[in-house]
């Protein structure tokens, strides 16, 4: 395993990505737990210093890849690569992980809890007391390092789990849902931190359904419909590629403009403003000046689609 | 390694740490002095002496039989020591009446009814020479009352005999002197004084113990398995370390705990319970040969983490405590088993069946001790029940650990037999 070749990443990145080689690779992936096939012929690439975003419905596969490549569960098939290297348990302690399921041991301190996971990491005793406490600083934990974890809020308990993935400062970030059940303070630090550990080159993998936090986090994607990637790539590239249909129109008054199908092919109230999709061929300025002539119009955007329309159109497509 | 040492050392703190251990390590050997120290003192409690009439034809006839009855101890088979301390000048009042006459046995048996006494013997002249005297009392005269009367009549009987031949009172006592017989065990050629009570006492001190580290320490398993669960730490747990690695680690830690309890208790006995215990007649039968206090340490230890890894699989197929503690009784099944077969392993420890039950792991820690205590077996007998008990272990420790791993993937409800052996092949990788 001494010279091992780094694969090119594919033409449209174009970055520096290339050279570095990639973190994790999935060829041709499959898993199926008797009759029901969880994941199937997955391939998806993820590189280094960045956050990358796993998407799909509930049900897709989502945990059961990531499962896979935490080596919890072992694919029927296919190959899964770690740093050019097929995955082995010898990976682990370069892995990070927060699971979408959160879980302490309750009647645990929490520094002892940190400590003990940490070394389960591989660090010693006295490296993961003194990290532990680190973290615990910045994420506001130090007056409750010594309590046991059942006395902390369930926010808390995200953080200290969230710090108990980090620790040991892996090289592979794995987010089940990290931001679930923090408040938007605790959410901008924990935002915060992936995204430093991300410029500092480590690859960070987030499974979500949070569009949102898709869009401004992270730089691809791929998403997951029946156990296929159905989308994968760089996140601009694929909405630039969705093309500029969609407007946004904040308006006060008669909505009659909306039910206008030439123009219109399927719209989404918001309650603060409207999204619509314009019909093929559609001018967004005759949208404008119809919508001008029934209602006051405070604002009027045309946009490349969500990440959210793409995923609704997209699964949609996969689905039918 | 690393990581099973990592989670030997949580599982043997957090255990330790708990308030449970230390109260079971200071209550236990309280616990076990008052089972030894209890029953002889209750049996020794609250008794009234026994009122007995000795009806003879002449009152000299009747004291000389009072007199030995008296000077004779009432031996007893199961407890030659206690018995030795019961006097019989403390026990048994005795009266002697001469009103030999059929009315006078009818007044007497009123006197019985009315509790007024408690037996008489019929010790006519006539019952003499007819050599067959009668007692009646109100409870049937155990076998080693008969003989101690008998004993004592007899005695008596023949020192008039020989008397009346002419022999002085010495000579007669010396013709008469009974021959006792002193009972020893040889145990890898070393001659061991030995009763029978003694011996009983270290089987059902293992017993005991097995039992109580059992119950405890194995519930403790089967609930931080399902904790794991349940709490989905096994998640985390399972991106750093193997399943057999965490199984492992557990179930030595857990032993660790064992170790320490047992360490705990022989220091405290050592220290406080021997000097109060050295009193106690049983115990001073308890001389530990190396041999028995190395297979106990070795069958309790083993038999303990045999014991927990049964708890662990439970834990690791069921979902929910309550579930768990339906199908923990299965566990103890065994236990219970050895215990009754008890009886057998101390009347005939080398007999087939015997040595194949101490064969089966889930017997052994019971009664191959048993066997150790009351006779020493072969050695390869004994080499062979630890290398089955050590390889059972493993062999559940491995199982466990994939019905662990796959219990990640599952919730709800529990799953039926076909469905574990499903779970198993998707673990095999």
């Amino acid at each position: 395993m001494s010279s091992v070749q780094a694969p090119v990443a594919p033409a449209f990145n174009g970055s520096a990505r290339s050279v570095v080689g990639d973190a994790v690779q999935l060829s041709g992936v499959r898993k199926c737990y008797d009759e029901f096939v969880a994941v199937s012929d997955l391939t998806l690439t993820i590189y280094p210093g960045g956050i990358y975003g796993l998407l799909g419905p509930n049900g897709a596969g989502k945990t059961s890849t990531i499962r896979m490549l935490m080596g919890i569960t072992v694919p029927d098939a296919g190959q899964i690569t770690v740093f050019g290297q097929p995955l082995s348990r010898a990976h682990m302690d370069q892995f990070g992980y927060l699971p979408e399921e959160r879980g302490l041991y309750k009647k645990m301190k929490v520094l002892d809890h940190l400590v003990f996971l940490g070394q389960l990491k591989g660090l010693s005793n006295t490296e993961a007391t003194k990290r532990a406490n680190t973290w615990s600083e910045r994420f506001e934990l130090s007056s409750w390092v010594e309590r046991k974890v059942e006395e902390l809020s369930k926010g808390m308990q995200q953080k200290v789990q969230f710090i108990a993935a980090i620790l040991h400062d892996p090289r592979l970030i794995i987010m089940d849902e990290p931001f679930t059940g923090l408040d938007p303070a605790n959410a901008v630090v924990l935002k915060d931190v992936l995204l430093e550990m991300a410029k500092s080159g480590k690859t960070i993998l987030l499974s979500t359904h949070r569009m949102d936090q898709v869009e401004r986090l992270c730089q691809s994607i791929c998403l997951i419909n029946h156990g296929r990637a159905v989308l994968e790539g760089d996140l601009n590239q694929i909405k630039a590629g969705c093309g500029r249909h969609n407007v946004q129109i904040k308006y006060d008054g008669d909505a009659r403009f909306l039910q206008e199908k030439r123009l219109v092919q399927s719209f989404n109230d918001y309650g603060n403003y409207v999204e619509v999709r314009l019909a093929p061929g559609a001018d967004s300025q005759e949208l404008l000046r119809l919508a001008y002539a029934t209602a006051r119009v405070d604002r009027f955007e045309v946009m490349e689609p969500s990440l959210e329309e793409i995923f609704i159109d997209v699964v949609g497509k996969s689905n039918a | 390694m690393r990581n099973t040492w990592v989670i030997l050392k949580r599982e043997y703190l957090e255990r330790v740490r708990t308030r449970i251990f230390l109260v079971l390590t200071l209550l236990a050997p309280a616990i076990m002095t008052a089972l030894m120290v209890l029953p002889a003192k209750l049996a020794t409690m609250g008794e009234k002496p026994e009122h007995i009439v000795i009806v003879a034809s002449t009152k000299e006839f009747g004291a000389t039989v009072r007199q030995q009855l008296l000077a004779e101890p009432l031996v007893s088979e199961e407890n030659e020591d206690d018995a030795a301390k019961r006097k019989p000048e403390t026990s048994y009042t005795i009266d002697i009446d001469t009103t030999a006459s059929e009315s006078g046995r009818t007044v007497l048996r009123g006197k019985i009814t009315t509790r007024e006494i408690d037996g008489f013997l019929w010790l006519t002249d006539d019952a003499i020479a007819a050599h067959t005297v009668a007692w009646d009392g109100r409870e049937k005269a155990g076998s080693r009352e008969k003989a101690w009367i008998r004993d004592a009549v007899n005695r008596v009987v023949q020192q008039q005999e020989l008397g009346k031949k002419g022999l002085t009172a010495e000579q007669s006592a010396e013709l008469l002197k009974p021959v006792e017989i002193e009972t020893f065990r040889i145990e890898n050629g070393r001659q061991i004084r030995s009763s029978g009570s003694g011996r009983f006492m270290e089987i059902i001190v293992m017993v005991m113990l097995i039992y109580v580290a059992v119950l405890l320490y194995g519930i403790s398993v089967m609930r931080s398995v399902l904790e794991e669960k349940t709490s989905r730490i096994m998640e985390v747990l399972l991106s750093s370390a193997s399943s057999t690695e965490l199984m492992t680690g557990k179930l030595l830690g857990v032993g660790a705990v064992g170790l320490t309890q047992i360490v705990a208790w022989t220091v405290m006995a050592g220290v406080i319970a021997l000097p109060s215990l050295a009193t106690q007649p049983n115990f001073s039968e308890l001389q530990l040969s190396p041999l028995v206090m190395i297979s106990f340490v070795l069958y309790f230890l083993l038999g303990y983490l045999l014991y927990s890894t049964m708890y662990a699989t439970v834990g690791a197929i069921t979902t929910t405590e309550q579930e768990g503690q339906q199908l923990q009784f299965i566990i103890v099944i065994p236990l219970v088993l050895s215990v009754f077969m008890l009886a057998p392993v101390l009347r005939t420890p080398d007999s087939a069946a015997v040595v194949w039950m101490s064969m089966i792991p889930f017997f052994a820690p019971i009664v191959m001790y048993a066997r150790i205590v009351v006779q020493t077996p072969p050695l390869w007998q004994i080499g062979l029940s630890l290398a089955l008990m050590v390889g059972t272990i493993a062999g559940l420790v491995v199982l466990c650990a994939r019905i662990y791993r796959i219990g990640v993937l599952i919730y709800g409800k529990r799953p039926n037999l076909p469905e574990i052996m499903k779970w198993l092949k998707y673990a095999k990788a």
